[in-house]
Formats: C-alpha cells, structure tokens, sequence
C-alpha cells in the first residue's frame, strides 16, 4: 500500500484510488484513417516495463481527477506526480 | 400524500460521542469552472465557493465545500427551493456549469464529541491528526470501503455524508465499531 | 505439585497475585506475570509436546516469540481454544487452560513416537518419493492417512465468541522494539517534538537489559538494569509518546505501511474478556520507522541436541534473574562465546550447581575471568557429542576437539546434568527490515546479516543493527537518532557505560562428531524435524538454492518461520557447497512475523459486515413481503416473491405471466443514473454512444450500446433528453460507477474542450417500473393530469409531472416487451410511490416480480443484458445489433476497431436463440454447445448465456453464443451433459412478440 500524492488533494492512501495504465498514449484524432497496425498499437501495445514508468491513476474516491504519476515499478517509489495536460517534470 | 421513509437512523449516544440523522436536508451538487460561474454562484449563495482543496466556506447555515477543483457541494437547512430554482436557471440554463439537486443520494449524518475520530479511524486510511484540529475542513475518503464525505463544522463535531443506499450498512458499521470504545 | 524450582523473588512478577491454571489435565500454580512457560518451569515441568514428525519428546527452548517446540493448545475444547500458541509468550491466567500438540494418547507416551525409530528410512522428501504410486491411491489411501498424522494442534470446531478490531495510526515515528535502544530511541524521537509511537510485544519494557544485574554492565555508574528501570519511569511522563505493550509488528511494508495486533486481552479470564476486544490490529503510517528488534541467540547443531532440557543460555538467564525460576539444579552451559558466561556467573550467585563447556581453547573476557573466579568448571576446547535422557535431559557427553575443529579426539567425558544451556552467538532480527524491501549484507566476523540498504525512511538500531555490546548500542543508538531525526542535542550524549567486550570468537555451524553424520541426530529445525543430515542429502540430491532446500526438506517452513534454524541451515550449505556465505543469500522473510490470528486479520468485518450491501428505498417493502433476494454487485436485489410456499420456479411463472397478462411491479432504483449537463452534452454522447443523438427530440428516450475502446459491449442502457443541454442517462446496476469513471476520464484527459457536466443521481432516486397491458390504466389512477395516449406519451418518450405535489419523471420504455412506465421520484419518497402502485393497481392484480422475472421477461424478447450475454468480447455486430451502430458518424468509442480484420471475421461467436428438441429441457446456462461429439478433439462451438422456461411460450428457450451462428439458423447442435446430450436447434433470439405489437396495446 503505497501514498499518492493527489496533485489536487495531497498525500492520500493508495485504497482512495484506481490505477488507469501508461500515460501519454494520446487517442488518435481520426481513427479511420489509420491502419489495423497503427490502430493495434494505440490499443494493445503498452510498455510495462521493469523500472521507471509514466501512469495514469484516479483519485476515484476523493476528488475523481485524473493525473499522471511518474512511478518507478521495481519498487513502487514515486518520483513525480503531475496534472492531465502538463508535461512531465524535465529531471 | 407521499409519505418520507429514511433509512433506519436514530439518534445514538455512546461514550463521548453522539450520533444524529441531519434529514431532510437540501444538498446541491455544483460544477463549474469559468469566472461568471464562480460569480453568479457566489452571487446566489452569497459564499465564495473554496478554492482551497478540502476546505469548506459556511455563511449562516449554508456551507459549500469543496469536492474538486470545479465541483462543490452546498448543503444546509436555509436552501430553500426558491435558491435551488435562481441556481438552476441562472447557472444551469445559462449554461455556465451545472446545478443537481442530490439532496436524496447523499444521508447526512452528524457525529460530536471527543471520539469521533476514533471510530472514523477504525475504517478509514485517512491521516485525521491534522484534520482535527482544524475548523472548517473536508475531505472525500473511504470509511468502512464506503465513499464518504467529511465536514468538520466545529472542534469534533462533523457532518458525514454517504450515498443513501450504502448508509444503512455504513450506520450499522458505525454503531458496531463505537460499541468497544 | 508444588513449585519447586522458583528459587528467588524478583519484583517482575507479583507474588501477591497467585495463579492456578491446568496443563493437561493438571492443576498448577504460578504468578502475575509468569509466562505459560516459566510457571511451567516453576513446577519443574520440562516436557511440552511432541516434534511435528518424529514425535521425539520437546521442552521449552526459549523465552520469546522464536519459540519452536513449547507450542500449545490454549483454551481447552470449547469456542475459545487456540492452536499453536507459545507457551513462552502466553501470559498465565486465572483458569488457563492448556495442552501438549502432537501427541497420542498423552505427551508422556506417545504412539507416534514410533516415527523417531523408523526415522532412517523416511528422510526428506520422503513423501514425495514414496506416495508417487499408483496414483490411484493417492486419493483414497495415501492422502487421508498423511492428513490424519499431520498438522499441530486442533483448528476449532465453534465460532471464534471474540470480539476483534481494526484501527488505523498515523505518528512521525514509531519506534519498534521495547529494549534498551529502543526507549533510547523513543525517548530521543519524543523529546524532539515527534508524535511518536513505541511498541513491544512483551508485558513490560526494557528488552533483555531489564534484568540485567551483571556488574560488570554499568551505565553513569549505575547497574545497567536500574539505569533503565529510571529511563522507563521517565518515558511515562513524555508529551508525544505513546506506548504500546503486549503489541507484536506483524509486517513492514512499503511506504512506512505496519501491521501490529496488540493483544488486549490473551492474560485476562475468561470471564473478564466477555464483550471486550480481543485483538486490535493496528495499520500504520510512520513518517519514519526506528527499529530495535533485538537479536536472538543461536543454538548449536550436534547429535540428539533437542532434549527436553536443551535451552538457550539467555533464555535460562531471563528464567532466573527476570522469573526467578531455574530450569535445573546441575546445569551445563555449552557455548562458543562470552555471552553464555553471564548466564553461569547468574546461576552460581543463586547458588545453583553449574559448569561450562567451551568450544573455544581460551578467552580473556572479563566474564570469563569472573566464572574462573567463582570456580565454576570450564571444559575448554570440548564439544556436545551426544546427550541422554528421554523425557529430560539426564547426562552428556562430551569430547575432545582436534586443533582444525572438523573432528573429535580421544575419550567420551560423561557429565550428568539436567539442563544444557546452549549458546551459538546472535542472530540480528532483520526480518521487519526486510519485509520493507531492505537488503542485506554479511558481516564475516560473527557470521550475521545485517541491514544495509532500506527502501523507506528507517533506520534499525542496537543488536538489530549487529551492536552486542551496550557501550556500542548506546553510543550507535543515540548517534544514529540523532542524524535520523536531526538533532544534535540529548539527553544520552555523555553517557559513561563501561562492560565486557566480547573476545575469541569461534563458529562450527555442524559440530563434529565421533559417529558417521548419518548415525546422529544434530536438528537444525526442532517445529519441523529437520536435521543437518536433511540438508546435505538435499544438496546431494541436487538442490542448491536455498529456497529450494527450505522446501524440500521443510527447514524454516513451521509456526516459528525458522527463526532459529535459518542461519544454521545457511552456514551447512555455504560449508558443504564452499559458497561465502554472504553470497548464499537469505530465504525470503514474510508476514506475519508471528503467527496471527485469524479473528485480528478479520476484526470487525464478520457476519453484517463481511460484505457492504446496498440497499434500495424500497427494500423494506420487498423484506416485508418475503422477496428473496439475490446480489447484484453490493446491491441486495428482491430476486422473486415466493407466495404460499412457491418454489422459486412457481413464483417465477406466476410473475411471468401476470406480468404479460395483467401487471407487474419491478424495483429498478438499482439501475445507474447520471444527470448530463453542458452545451456539448449531445455530443458528447454521439462520441461515448454507437448511435446518434443530436437529432433526439427533447423529452424523447433513448436505446444506447457503449462500446470500449476495442470495440466490445461494455454498458447499455436509456438515455433522456431532458432540455436541449440537459440528459440522464442510465447505466446497467453493476457498470453504473465504471461507466461514470470512464465518462469522467475521456473529459478530463480526451475531450477537455468539451462542455459537459456529469453528476451521478442513481441514489437520489427510487424507481419503480410498471409493465403489462394494464400498466396504463395504473398510471391514468395515478396521475390523472397526464395524458396516456400513445400521441401525446408514445414509448420511447417522457414526461415531467407530480404525484401529491412532488416531482416525479416518468419514462415510457421498456425492457420486457410490455407496455410499461418508470416512474422516478426523490429517493425518500420511493417506498411510499411504490405502495400507491400497488395501491392502485390492485383491481389489475399488480404482481411485484423479482430480477429472475426480469430476466425471463427480458430473455423471451431476445434483449441482452451486458456482462450475461457478453463477457468483453462481443462486438454488437456479434449480437446481431448492426441497427445500432451508426455508419455516418465520424467516429465513437470503439468504432475503428469494429473494422480491424478480427472483428469482421464472419466466424465469431455470434449472439442466437437456442430451442431444444424437447421443450420441457431447460438448458444449464455455461453448457458448452458442439456439433459433433465424436471428433477428437471434440470442437466447442459456443456456450449457453441464458436459460429459462417461459410460460407465455409454454416452453424452453435460451440465448447463446455460438461460432459463426448468424449462419446457422435451423441447424442442430448438441448440448452435452454429465448424463445425457440435449438436441438443440438454432434459432431467432426474440422468441417473443417480435413484432412488438405489445409495446403499444
């Protein structure tokens, strides 16, 4: 059970929320006019990888905002924590 | 004529805290994020809907708490439908955000005396010790694997919001886990 | 009996305060304060139980939670009894009742005890080997026959009567660890203005260094014990500090998360404990963590080293200076290090008869210097080669050791004896640390592991952190405290502590013997009967990793976790395998640090409280008139109205058909609702709909199929527009806060320029639904203003109105076929809306039905319901829903993948009506569905999602999803069962009015 630090209602614990997958995978404004590939790899392909990643979590029982988290997943450390639309922290 | 039936709630009084059903009271749920939404509702209402994540405003007996950054609850006995119907057309209508009257999806209930936030701890994984020394703060959190809403109006006295179908079950956890203390 | 064996007054227990208890079946006395087990030992009473496989007669070992062999069961026969509790923490109390494990007829003769002379032939892996076959037997035979042997204590049988709880903590500090470093450490934390927590898992404060009365250990000139005894006294009066006694740290998890159970009330009768706690498990956020675990001390590994009477030097010395109680008169310390010397000097003060073998071939400690002093006999440079005694240990024998230490020299010395104190050295208690995700390192000097790196904000401090000496705890503890909570100013800066330093250290994991290792029984594991022996045969059977020889010959794996066979089972490998041990590693230390129980785990959530459950305005209407009710999700939802003692499949008929022929009466308050607002909201929906809404009229209903982004069914249901900007959609029961969820997330993170407010309302209204040809009529009672004629009210359309001055929505659509209504109202009025139906509709015969009505209902005009008919991989072109999916928008969630090359394939498995050959067969939802039985491997086409018989139809019908099943209308398909295969034919799925003429009669 780690704490996340909600960009909007502070350190909270990890049971007020709900984990969404790999952030910064941007819907594609025109579908139709990609192929099965280019599709596929919108939906299906993710990174999930061993170390530092880019998520997205709910605050689903407090405020209900998304955010993006930057979370290394080899030992659940966060390093950074920031709203939808912005961009990740540069360090 | 209809008649009004509340989830089974009495008043209960165990050892330095007391338990009361706050029904029927109004309960609006506001959204909005632009300046003339801000202003007509604090126009209206005459509170400056909070900015300020988990704390609450309460002018009278009407407080506006924060939810989000664009959404609020007001609640209290002087909402009236007269001020439910001048928030819906000039904010609703209007188009500058949205009024909902959620008086029946929330049950307010009011918890006083110095072990309130011993039998909140007993289900929540929020940290109260800075909560409960401060006046007019919320916060959204779990209690009992319940969503929740928690006003503290005053030094250990607070308003407890939960959604009406799970307050039977959440009353009946609170009373069970306030026999042992 | 009499007590015997107390031999001096000490003031940790009250002598004011007599206790009688019984041990099977006996009566026995001891004191306030005495553990199970030094009472025990007051009586002169040695032998507890029986080892777990070759039922060898066990004693009490030690004084603490790393207790092997003294492990009994609490609380006789009735609800309260307990398995597996340590006598050595068990706290005595009027009435306790406690018995031996493991053991038949009696612990004194035991029939297992059998096994211990057969031991040559089932060594590790025994079992494995030998009941591999037949297999056949496994069941029958071998299984049954090994349950029976196997296992300690008795589970109860009755509902644990005990009252459990859980409470959440929030401090800067907690402090883990009631010793000498660890009120250091408390004390230091709360005088710096931290809200600090101290916890320790004993009755009273001060670790080992309470009783320690040795004169050589002084601090300010001070007896080290008094010191504390004051720092203790002081703790009392600090601002900050909590403490916590009789708490034991269960887990350290990540992020500062702990997990204690404090134990309120296991040393209180019976009697006292009626409606009180228990056990309270504690869930806490530390800002930071200090841990002062402390360090056990090390058996020795030689032949037959698990007699009743073998113990641990220290443990011996807290059962005299701490108890009072010695554990023999002619007592032998077998040690490899200075420490045990305090236990002898201890003993010889009192007067009790002791004598030291010393694998060592000298040592300057000034302890040493004190034993030779009070002419205590030493036997240098000897080793424990065997020991006698069944029931109690009654003699050793002692050898010789050659100069490299691999062997034994010359002649066997027998000393008798009735108790062997034994002594290995220390073992830091990093197991919390690790729990944390710390790693470890390997101090080469004294063979420990010690904590290197943490993953959170800690640090482990005292003989945790490898410091055995209290010159070296006190100074590290204050200077690591210092840093940890950045101060530079306390109370402990100028201590003067003056004590013995350890000298010569000297460490044989397997000591040597003059008998071939197979001849001898050195134990390792004492809970588990494992022995040295085990672990080389394991090696020689190829198994090198540590884990892998913890399971295969079950070392560490008992109640205890190993605590004290680990490190001996380590140094065996590296000594075996020439691997540094350092580079072996460690097995993995889980929770619980100790055993918990399963009422803490639980605490309150048993019985009303395991579950949440939602409940509906209306439910005491449906508990009044004996629904019975089925869950759906949290919600408890009436599930059909038995009448006169109907089995369900009556009443379900009855409703069915009074629904279709008269009218019928649903609960649907259930169903999601959320309130849309904002310019965009029509768009909004065309995007997160397959369909269109733009061109929806305003008080117009409406039938939408929410895809996920894959494009598969995720959620259905009406949507209303309200105003031109205002709509309410509703959700299934169980999708309702997922879809809103995923609303939520395409605004906030897809479509933030979109003007559109979502609010849920589900609780905020009660709905109750009307159906059936007389639905209208009902209504015209109730709101005689209204006009029902299909011009003005046509299905699929709303209408905002009153009923006794109160607002109400009312929805003309419908789920089963039927002319019907939904009637909304304010929540607080549902019960009472729901009794003017009734009301109202009696000269109809209203007939309130239950969700298995529903279904029928639904299922007979060939309506899905997501999540029974779908399961996430059903496309709507797979439900033959093409008419839905829109071909001119641009686009909607989950519309491109409606066109990727899987999705077309014309062979899915597609949504079809199933009617078996015989209509009297109801199908069994979950069937699998095939064509052919006899090919191999036999082809599963499809399987049943819905089945029932329907009354209106006097036959069976089902849905399915069956492999290319458009195409198969007509066919025959085989359902096979366990007995019998059921002939089905493909069909439609609505089987019922499908021309929908009922919607409008």
């Amino acid at each position: 059970m780690f704490i996340i630090t909600c960009p909007f209602c502070g350190e909270r614990d990890q049971s007020e929320f709900s984990a969404g997958g790999e952030a910064h995978i941007i819907r594609p404004k025109q579908p139709t006019e990609l192929s099965d590939d280019e599709w596929a790899d919108f939906l299906f392909m993710r990174k999930n990888i061993k170390g530092v990643q880019f998520e997205r979590w709910n605050h689903a029982h407090g405020c209900r905002k998304w955010f993006n988290v930057i979370r290394d997943t080899s030992n659940d450390k966060i390093h950074a924590v920031y709203k939808m639309g912005e961009k990740p922290p540069s360090d | 004529m209809l008649n009004i039936n509340f989830p089974k709630i009495e008043k209960k009084d165990y050892p330095n805290l007391e338990l009361n059903l706050v029904e029927p009271i109004h309960k609006l749920n506001l959204r909005g994020k632009n300046r003339d939404f801000f202003t007509k509702a604090g126009r209206i209402l005459s509170i400056m809907l909070p900015t300020e994540p988990n704390t609450s405003a309460t002018i009278k007996s009407i407080s506006a708490l924060w939810l989000s950054p664009d959404e609020w609850m007001i609640y209290g006995k002087d909402i009236d439908k007269n001020l439910m119907l001048s928030l819906d057309s000039e904010i609703s209508k209007l188009n500058l955000g949205s009024v909902t009257d959620v008086s029946d999806q929330w049950v307010l209930i009011n918890m006083r005396g110095k072990n309130v936030f011993e039998v909140l701890s007993k289900g929540s994984p929020f940290d109260f010790n800075k909560f409960k020394d401060t006046k007019n703060v919320t916060v959204q959190t779990l209690l009992n694997h319940v969503d929740v809403i928690l006003h503290q109006n005053d030094t250990n006295n607070l308003d407890l919001f939960v959604r009406k179908s799970f307050s039977e079950h959440l009353w009946l956890w609170i009373n069970d886990s306030s026999r042992s203390l | 009996m009499s007590e015997n064996f107390r031999s001096i007054e000490t003031k940790f227990l009250d002598k004011t305060n007599r206790i009688s208890f019984k041990y099977n079946g006996k009566k026995y006395y001891g004191y306030k304060g005495d553990t199970l087990a030094s009472a025990l030992l007051s009586n002169g009473v040695h032998l507890i139980g029986r080892s777990f496989k070759y039922h060898r007669p066990r004693g009490i070992m030690t004084c603490g939670s790393e207790e092997p062999n003294a492990i009994v069961q609490i609380g006789g026969n009735g609800s309260f009894t307990e398995p597996n509790v340590r006598a050595t923490e068990q706290e005595i109390y009027e009435g306790l009742e406690a018995s031996s494990q493991n053991c038949w007829p009696s612990v004194e003769f035991d029939i297992g005890g059998i096994n211990n002379f057969i031991s040559p032939v089932i060594p590790s892996g025994f079992y494995y080997k030998t009941f591999m076959w037949p297999k056949k037997f496994w069941y029958s035979l071998y299984e049954p026959a090994i349950r029976m042997s196997a296992g300690l204590g008795k589970s109860p049988t009755q509902p644990d009567p005990e009252l459990y709880d859980h409470n959440h903590l929030h401090c800067d500090v907690l402090v883990v660890g009631g010793g000498i470093s660890g009120i250091i450490a408390a004390s230091i934390s709360a005088d710096n203005g931290n809200n600090t927590v101290l916890i320790d898992d004993k009755n009273s404060l001060g670790g080992s260094s309470i009783y320690q009365n040795n004169e050589n250990f002084k601090i300010d000139d001070e007896i080290s014990s008094i010191w504390l005894d004051k720092k203790i006294k002081e703790l009392k009066n600090k601002k900050n500090l909590t403490i916590k006694r009789r708490t034991s740290l269960a887990a350290f998890h990540s992020y500062n998360y702990l997990l204690a159970r404090e134990n309120l009330a296991d040393h209180k009768s019976l009697d006292k404990r009626l409606n009180k706690l228990r056990q309270r498990l504690w869930k806490i956020r530390a800002k930071k963590v200090i841990l002062a675990t402390g360090a056990i001390e090390r058996p020795l590994i030689f032949n037959n080293n698990d007699r009743p009477g073998v113990m641990l030097a220290n443990s011996v010395k807290k059962y005299i200076d701490y108890y009072g109680v010695r554990c023999g008169d002619k007592n032998i310390i077998f040690t490899n290090n200075d420490s045990a010397y305090e236990t002898a000097i201890s003993l010889n003060k009192k007067g009790i008869n002791v004598s030291i073998v010393d694998i060592r071939n000298n040592s300057s400690s000034i302890l040493v210097k004190n034993a030779k002093d009070a002419g205590i006999k030493i036997y240098w440079n000897n080793t424990v080669v065997n020991t006698k005694g069944y029931r109690k240990i009654k003699s050793i024998q002692i050898m010789e050791m050659s100069k490299d230490g691999t062997n034994v020299v010359g002649k066997k010395t027998n000393l008798p004896c009735d108790n062997l104190s034994i002594s290995g050295g220390w073992t830091p208690m990093v197991h919390l640390f690790t729990q944390s995700g710390g790693k470890l390192k390997f101090r080469d000097s004294d063979q420990i592991f010690l904590p290197n790196t943490e993953m959170s904000d800690q640090i482990s401090v005292g003989s945790c952190n490898g410091d055995f000496e209290l010159d070296d705890v006190i100074k590290n503890t204050v200077s690591e405290c210092k840093n940890f909570i950045s101060t530079s100013v306390t109370d402990y800066d100028s201590l003067k502590v003056s004590c013995p330093k350890q000298k010569e250290n000297k460490n044989i994991w397997l000591l040597p013997n003059d008998k071939p290792l197979g001849k001898t029984k050195p134990f390792l594991d004492f809970q588990n009967d494992s022995t040295a022996k085990d672990i080389k045969l394991a090696m020689r059977e190829g198994f090198k990793s540590i884990e892998h020889v913890k399971r295969y010959t079950t070392t560490g794996m008992g109640t205890d976790q190993g605590k004290l066979a680990n490190m001996h089972a380590l140094g065996i490998i590296s000594e075996t395998a020439g691997v540094k041990m350092g580079s072996l590693g460690t097995t993995t230390f889980r929770p619980p640090y100790t055993p918990l129980t399963f009422g803490t785990i639980v605490g309150r959530n048993v019985g009303t409280f395991f579950d949440i459950t939602r409940k509906t305005p209306i439910h005491e209407w449906h508990k009044n008139h004996k629904a019975e009710f089925e869950n759906v999700g949290q919600w408890k939802r009436a599930w059909y109205y038995p009448k006169d003692g109907e089995s369900m499949h009556q009443a379900v008929q009855r409703e069915s058909k009074a629904a279709r022929e008269s009218a019928g009466i649903l609960d649907a308050s259930t169903l999601g609702k959320i309130d849309i607002k904002g310019t965009d909201a029509s768009e909004f929906l065309n995007r997160v709909y397959t369909n269109a809404w733009s061109k929806l009229g305003i008080g117009k209903c409406r039938y939408g199929l929410m895809l996920n982004e894959d494009g598969m069914v995720y959620d259905d249901g009406v949507t209303t527009r309200l105003d031109e900007n205002h709509y309410v959609m509703t959700t299934t029961t169980g999708g309702a806060a997922n879809v809103l969820s995923k609303l939520e997330d395409y605004l906030q993170t897809e479509w933030p320029e979109l003007d559109v407010w979502l609010t849920s309302v589900t609780d905020h209204y009660a709905t109750a639904s009307v159906c059936g040809p007389n639905s209208k009529n009902i209504l015209k009672k109730l709101f005689p203003i209204l006009e029902f004629n299909d011009g003005n009210f046509p299905h699929m359309s709303f209408k905002n109105t009153e009923l006794d001055g109160i607002n109400c929505r009312i929805m003309r659509i419908s789920f089963t076929g039927e002319h019907s209504y939904e009637i909304n109202i304010e929540s607080k009025y549902g019960k009472s809306l729901w009794e003017k139906c009734m009301d109202a509709g009696k000269e109809f015969n209203i007939t309130p039905y239950g969700t298995e009505t529903m279904h029928l209902l639904r299922a007979e005009k060939g309506f899905i319901i997501v999540g029974q008919d779908t399961d996430g991989t059903m496309t709507p072109i797979d439900l033959q829903m093409d008419w839905i999916v829109s071909k001119k928008k641009y686009d909607f969630i989950g519309k491109r993948s409606l066109y990727r090359s899987d999705t077309m394939r014309e062979d899915r498995k597609q949504l079809v009506g199933l009617l078996t050959d015989n209509p009297n067969e109801i199908l069994e939802e979950g069937a699998q569905i095939v064509q052919d039985e006899k090919k191999q491997p036999i082809e599963m086409l499809g399987h049943v999602t819905s089945s029932y018989f329907s009354p209106n139809l006097n036959r069976s019908i089902a849905l399915a999803v069956v492999k290319n099943g458009k195409n198969l209308k007509g066919q025959k398909l085989l359902v096979p069962m366990k007995d019998k295969t059921i002939n089905v034919t493909v069909s439609d799925f609505i089987f019922f009015d499908s021309k929908n003429e009922r919607l409008n009669a």
